[in-house]
């Protein structure tokens, strides 16, 4: 074994965040690649998280800094594997890292340039409810808190005009740095974590559902982010470019499971969590949850679900998934569908959350590829049918963890992550 | 010694430098009248956090002399660490040190710049008050045992039993009944062949915990014989993993389910051995049924929560029925489908294609083999069929409270051992070094189960390195003798069962290796005689008394 030491994590999510911090506890060097510009995964999306309600930022961000302070955990932001070979103990990986244009080590991350940055872009972090500029932070509250520039926004990188430098005027710190190239090196490690996390389905596939078309409809994504306080809105709840709050509001679970192929397993707790939000914000709005199904995956879900049916929303049943329509209806949104009866109903409501369907991240047929593992019918990393219990994947010396393997909550993931880092020991010490 | 603080500004660029005036508050910090008795160091520097700035900072520790150090920066959460190790490498011991955020409470929020400045004033005249009364603390290594304790030899004790077992850690798996193996029916044999050839294993049959003492690293264990409990065993082990898996609610106290030993009512067990034995799921007569009724949510209500893998194993004794004969009519009576396992849809498509029926029923009453249900629309009617198969609600296993009480560790309000942290530390109990797995922590099925036995296997493996001391907490509480009377309050306050009383002194005694600087024992103590290091009254009120002025 040439390099007993070290274990390469991709994805920096709360999988992999958990894995860096105990792999780096055991004496190994960890490599975490991430190919965003902050670490954090989607679990910073959330202003609070099910069923404690406990303020997920104040849960990652000690763990985030934790990481980033670990002497043994090398951080490799917008970075992305683009091969692996080698045999468990002795992998030969290549990675490339996109230029950032600004020094991690010289910014302090005080903000200064993004105010005088000309340009105005979509910030798609937000779910595109705000703006950001070429030089930007996805968030307040990134970590590492160091903006990035995007090369063919900005007018100096992509040419339009070579002469701004207005952030580089503005930074006190001669942090901006448009010199960075995009980088390709090699990294020799023992095992590898993959820990790459989900995307939302896109409602857009389902036409009944009027995303896109009906400002009031809202991904369960855009809902969270409108419920942050480091949000668009600051928390508050207004509907969309405008600041009028919603009187009442449809909770639609369910969506693109039928298309998916699985149930999501998180849906109805963050469904729940989100009736909570709007009713302790505002107090006289009339919440529905329309369900097929209830999928609770721990002991204490059941009573935080039971809370939520008797104070916060009523629970409509439907019977077939695809017979949903939204449309216009007197200037709200018309919510039709058949119920437990199997009768056509509906219900006018503001506002539209669609509590959409976990599905395999983007990345993950490229990065399968790369690291030559199997993917299961859906998508996700499959874990090695032979090692039962196992998340090993097809290619020894490499594990999954998190939802790269499938839908789960935060304490599923942990579990795989805590799993995998077992697995590495393992294999390691033989 | 005379003491000499080194108080050190930071600019954080313009940060801090263009908010308050740096040179009129280093000018009033050296004129203090509090501090005429000391000798201060007073200095600026562009950016201690960066390379040039903590090695700025360790030459001035050193070429000074600094006995006690202050930096005026910003948040502990950027760099408390980031000066803590600096002060590591020199000789000043890092809790002779405090950082005073004049960032984030002053330069960032005051827009008055004379209000700022007297503002970081007033909080560095703080934070040198409090350095002043904080004493170096030092950390203490303590051996530790790696092995470990697997208390349940179900599929989660096995697994974690195989994966923690080496050359360097010894497993001692005990079991309570005659044979491993748990409730888990289709258990590949070949584990239980494993663990008996692994000579790393020690493997106590027919045996129970009797006791607990200790703290991760260093338990003393006494087990004991169920037959003969005068037997007893003593060992050491580091760690200790709960998988003591669960019980099935007893549906005969549900009111409304009438039926005898002699019907052909069973639960999901009964079924699944009898299919695991015979390939068959037959009558009490030995013939095949025509007709089922598999029951979903038997006693969700009563124990308040869903057991999760139940409609999963449901759809695959669904499965084994119809593959027995495909004209045997399956009838699920189902409240809510709950199928998280990710190929579980594709096989209810795949069973509904079968013929399978499914019900939705709000209530019901069970009479032998006749089943009355009301249905989600209120609608009542009745099947009649050859079997019914039952699906329990999955409960704690009765001797959990008992042995909460061993271990001192927490149950849930289900009667499920609690984890510490339900999200981000999920198979780690309120104790450290003590584990829980499998559906002795929430219901499991055998994936799960399987891999929150890795999942501990990995908190063992980084937290009690074979060979490697542990270091506790330092920032403990400690109790001055001379003040405890005795009256014991702080034992019942203390969430991790880190005072005992002697008996022969008629005092409390902190374990420091146990204690986790809470404070909770401070709060109490009716004598003033406890108070937790590097957080005592006197460093709190001198810190305070200035900061509130």
């Amino acid at each position: 074994m040439d390099n007993p030491e070290n274990v390469l994590i991709i994805g920096s999510g709360i999988a992999g965040m958990e894995a860096s911090l105990m792999l780096s506890k055991a004496g190994k060097k960890v490599y975490l690649v991430e190919n965003l510009p902050i670490i954090g995964g989607k679990i910073i999306k959330n202003e609070e998280s099910f069923p404690i309600m406990d303020c997920s930022t104040c849960l990652v961000a000690p763990i985030q800094q934790e990481i980033l302070q670990d002497a043994n955990i090398e951080v490799l932001t917008l970075s992305a594997v683009e091969k692996v070979a080698g045999k468990p103990g002795d992998f030969k990986v290549t990675v490339r890292k996109k230029a950032r244009y600004v020094s991690l080590e010289a910014c302090l991350g005080c903000g200064m340039c993004y105010p005088v940055c000309p340009v105005v872009l979509k910030n798609e972090w937000e779910e595109n409810l705000m703006d950001k500029k070429a030089v930007y932070v996805p968030c307040s509250g990134s970590l590492p808190n160091v903006p990035m520039i995007d090369a063919s926004q900005c007018l100096h990188l992509n040419g339009k005009d070579k002469s701004c430098n207005k952030c580089m005027e503005a930074c006190m710190f001669a942090a901006i740095d448009f010199s960075q190239k995009d980088e390709e090196f090699k990294l020799d490690v023992s095992g590898i974590i993959v820990a790459t996390g989900f995307e939302l389905f896109n409602v857009q596939e389902l036409e009944n559902l009027g995303y896109g078309k009906y400002p009031g409809v809202y991904t369960a994504f855009e809902f969270e982010r409108l419920f942050a306080s480091n949000g668009p809105t600051e928390g508050k709840l207004f509907l969309r470019d405008s600041e009028k709050t919603p009187d009442s509001v449809a909770i639609i679970h369910c969506v693109g499971r039928d298309e998916v192929g699985y149930c999501s397993n998180i849906c109805c707790m963050s469904s729940s969590k989100h009736a909570r939000f709007i009713k302790h914000n505002l107090h006289d709005a009339k919440i529905y949850n329309i369900y097929s199904d209830i999928c609770l995956t721990d002991k204490s879900y059941q009573k935080f679900f039971d809370e939520t049916k008797s104070h916060d929303s009523e629970f409509i049943f439907q019977f077939d998934r695809k017979k949903m329509n939204i449309s216009k209806k007197d200037g709200k949104l018309e919510v039709s569908y058949f119920n437990g009866k199997e009768t056509k109903e509906s219900i006018l409501v503001d506002m539209v959350v669609l509590a959409n369907a976990l599905r395999p991240s983007d990345t993950i047929e490229e990065l399968s590829k790369a690291l030559e593992i199997k993917r299961d019918s859906f998508g996700f990393i499959e874990t090695e049918p032979s090692k039962l219990g196992s998340v090993e994947t097809s290619r020894p010396g490499i594990f999954v963890a998190g939802c790269a393997e499938g839908p789960k909550d935060i304490q599923g993931s942990v579990i795989q992550s805590e799993a995998a880092v077992a697995g590495i020991l393992s294999m390691l010490d033989q | 010694m005379s003491e000499k603080i080194g108080i050190y500004v930071c600019e954080c660029g313009p940060n801090i430098a263009s908010k308050v005036d740096i040179e009129k508050i280093m000018d009033e910090i050296a004129k203090l009248e509090d501090f005429k008795d000391q000798e201060l160091v007073v200095k600026r520097h562009k950016l201690l956090c960066s390379n040039e700035g903590k090695e700025f900072l360790e030459k001035e520790i050193n070429e000074n002399k600094l006995t006690h150090l202050v930096c005026a920066a910003c948040s502990p959460r950027d760099h408390d660490t980031t000066f803590i190790n600096v002060c590591k490498k020199t000789q000043l011991n890092p809790y002779l040190y405090r950082i005073v955020n004049i960032r984030e409470h002053c330069a960032w929020i005051i827009p008055d710049k004379e209000e700022a400045n007297r503002k970081a004033i007033q909080y560095i005249h703080a934070g040198m008050n409090r350095v002043l009364y904080q004493d170096s603390l030092y950390e203490k290594e303590l051996d530790s045992n790696p092995d470990v304790l697997i208390i349940g030899g179900g599929i989660a004790g096995i697994e974690a039993a195989l994966n923690l077992a080496g050359e360097k850690r010894k497993v001692f798996l005990i079991e309570k009944e005659e044979n491993l193996g748990g409730k888990a029916v289709f258990l590949p044999e070949q584990k239980i062949s494993d663990i008996q050839k692994n000579k790393n294993i020690k493997v106590f049959t027919k045996t129970v915990l009797d006791k607990l003492i200790g703290f991760m690293g260093n338990f003393e264990i006494v087990l004991k014989s169920t037959e003969k409990p005068d037997e007893t065993t003593e060992l050491l082990a580091g760690a200790v993993v709960v998988a003591t898996g669960y019980e099935f609610f007893d549906s005969k106290k549900l009111p409304a389910f009438k039926f005898e030993d002699k019907d052909n009512v069973i639960d999901s067990l009964e079924a699944e051995r009898m299919f695991s034995e015979n390939k068959k799921i037959t009558l009490k007569n030995g013939k095949e049924p025509k007709s089922v009724t598999l029951i979903h949510c038997v006693g969700r209500k009563e124990v308040g929560f869903c057991s999760k893998i139940c409609c999963d194993y449901m759809l695959k004794i669904a499965n084994y029925l119809k593959e027995q004969s495909a004209n045997i009519k399956v009838t699920h009576l189902i409240k809510y489908l709950n199928l998280p396992y990710k190929n579980s849809q594709n096989f209810y498509d795949k069973i509904k294609e079968k013929g399978v029926e499914f019900i939705r029923y709000s209530d019901l009453s069970v009479n032998g083999t006749k089943v009355e249900y009301t249905d989600i629309n209120n609608k009542k009617d009745m099947l009649e069929s050859d079997l019914v198969i039952l699906a329990p609600a999955m409960i704690a296993s009765k001797d959990s409270e008992e042995l909460a009480e061993m271990l001192n560790i927490d149950l849930h309000e289900t009667g499920y051992f609690q984890e510490v942290h339900q999200k981000i530390n999920p198979v780690s109990s309120t104790t450290d070094g003590i584990f829980i797995i499998g559906s002795a922590r929430g219901p499991a099925n055998i994936i799960d189960a399987m891999q929150q036995a890795k999942a501990a296997t990995g908190k063992i493996f980084t937290q009690l390195i074979p060979g490697e001391k542990i270091i506790p907490e330092v920032m403990v509480s400690e109790i001055l003798e001379a003040y405890c009377t005795g009256c014991q309050t702080c034992l019942q306050v203390c969430g991790y069962d880190a005072i005992y009383f002697d008996d022969e002194r008629g005092i409390s005694v902190v374990n420091e290796a146990v204690c986790r600087g809470c404070g909770n024992c401070v709060g109490s103590c009716p004598s003033g005689s406890l108070r937790t290091k590097h957080f005592t009254n006197p460093q709190l009120y001198q810190e305070v008394k200035e900061a509130i002025r």
